[in-house]
């Protein structure tokens, strides 16, 4: 616990410019992923009441 | 009798003791130098003075000189009771610690320094990625309230087929709430647009820059003196003329008299004519 602690603190903390950088890039992953994630609830909740859950029983591919 | 009258008078007092400019306080009159004890001769026994006249009474203990083992000072622990006195029967003896207003924080202490730290920053760089997360939706999510709606991209755009107006007619479309002119012009009016001696005009403009191609004249309806929609095929120029004030174009859509000062406007338009549809916007 204590080695994966000083590994974190030594390769990403101490320097603040790697910290701050960290933190950008952690927050558009987080905004990206957080997008999917709440997309992807709002599908489940909403099974079959969007228009692309009953596109296909009014619109034939020609 | 003579009347006594009482005068008040200041009077300065020249001060006893005064501080020197080196700091050192300076009292001319007073001998503040202490004088031995049981001496009253002063007899020079300087060596053996024995104790001092304002050394602390005996009660209290004392400091003397011992031929045998020098200075020695004698402290009463227990000096008796000299003045008022109340017993405290009941007290507690608190043990003697280093610092007695700091509570103990030892249980309360992280066992392992690094992992401490560690957590403290995990901690704050999970609150910097939520909160740099939050301002940049915010940021996002406002400058899209500033662009345009769906419903308004929908209406930006107007389509029309090129292919059911026939040659030397002219259509007018509704684009963005105003009047579109399109006229299929025939190859005498392309001629009479081309042939014209442009730069003589008000608004010297070529007709090769008014249309994409020569066929199609897109115009939007609106004079521009003072926005009046002009009438098609009229005027004296064959082109339009705006009943308002009598301005008239020709069949590009130029300014050739009247009020109106500039050439009437050309859109942001595109024709596809292997489909036949022509999209303004």
């Amino acid at each position: 616990m204590s080695k994966i602690a000083n590994t974190f603190y030594n390769s990403i903390v101490k320097r603040n410019s790697v910290f701050v950088s960290t933190i950008f890039a952690g927050a558009f992953a987080f905004s990206v992923g957080f997008d999917v994630a709440v997309t992807k609830f709002w599908d489940s909740w909403n099974r079959g009441k969007q228009w692309k859950d009953i596109r296909h029983k009014y619109i034939q591919e020609e | 009798m003579a009347s006594v009258q009482l005068v008040k008078k200041a009077v300065t007092v020249p001060p006893t003791v005064r501080t020197l400019a080196s700091g050192v306080p300076r009292a001319p009159l007073i001998d503040f130098r202490a004088r031995a004890a049981g001496h009253g001769d002063h007899a020079h026994h300087h060596g053996s003075a024995g104790p001092r006249s304002d050394a602390p009474s005996k009660v209290f203990g004392s400091v003397f000189q011992s031929p045998s083992s020098g200075l020695v000072a004698k402290v009463r622990t227990t000096a008796p009771v000299t003045g008022v006195f109340q017993q405290r029967l009941l007290h507690t003896t608190p043990a003697v610690r280093d610092a007695p207003q700091v509570p103990d924080f030892t249980p309360y202490e992280a066992k392992d320094e690094s992992t401490n730290r560690s957590l403290a920053y995990l901690m704050i760089g999970s609150m910097g990625i939520i909160s740099a997360s939050v301002a940049q939706s915010t940021v996002t999510e406002f400058l899209k309230t500033m662009s345009a709606s769906a419903d308004v991209l929908a209406m930006a755009k107007v389509e029309v087929d090129i292919n059911s107006i026939p040659e030397g007619k002219n259509v007018i479309i509704k684009w963005r709430g105003k009047p579109v002119f399109i006229r299929h012009r025939t190859q005498d009016e392309i001629e009479e647009a081309r042939s014209t001696d442009w730069k003589s005009l008000r608004d010297p403009q070529p007709d090769e820059d008014r249309t994409k191609k020569p066929d199609w004249l897109v115009m939007l309806g609106v004079c521009t003196h003072l926005g009046c929609v002009p009438i098609g095929e009229a005027g004296d120029f064959g082109g339009w003329f705006c009943p308002c004030h009598g301005s008239h174009y020709d069949i590009s859509g130029r300014i050739r008299k009247g009020p109106a000062p500039t050439n009437l406007e050309v859109p942001q338009y595109e024709i596809n004519e292997a489909e036949g549809k022509l999209v303004i916007g």
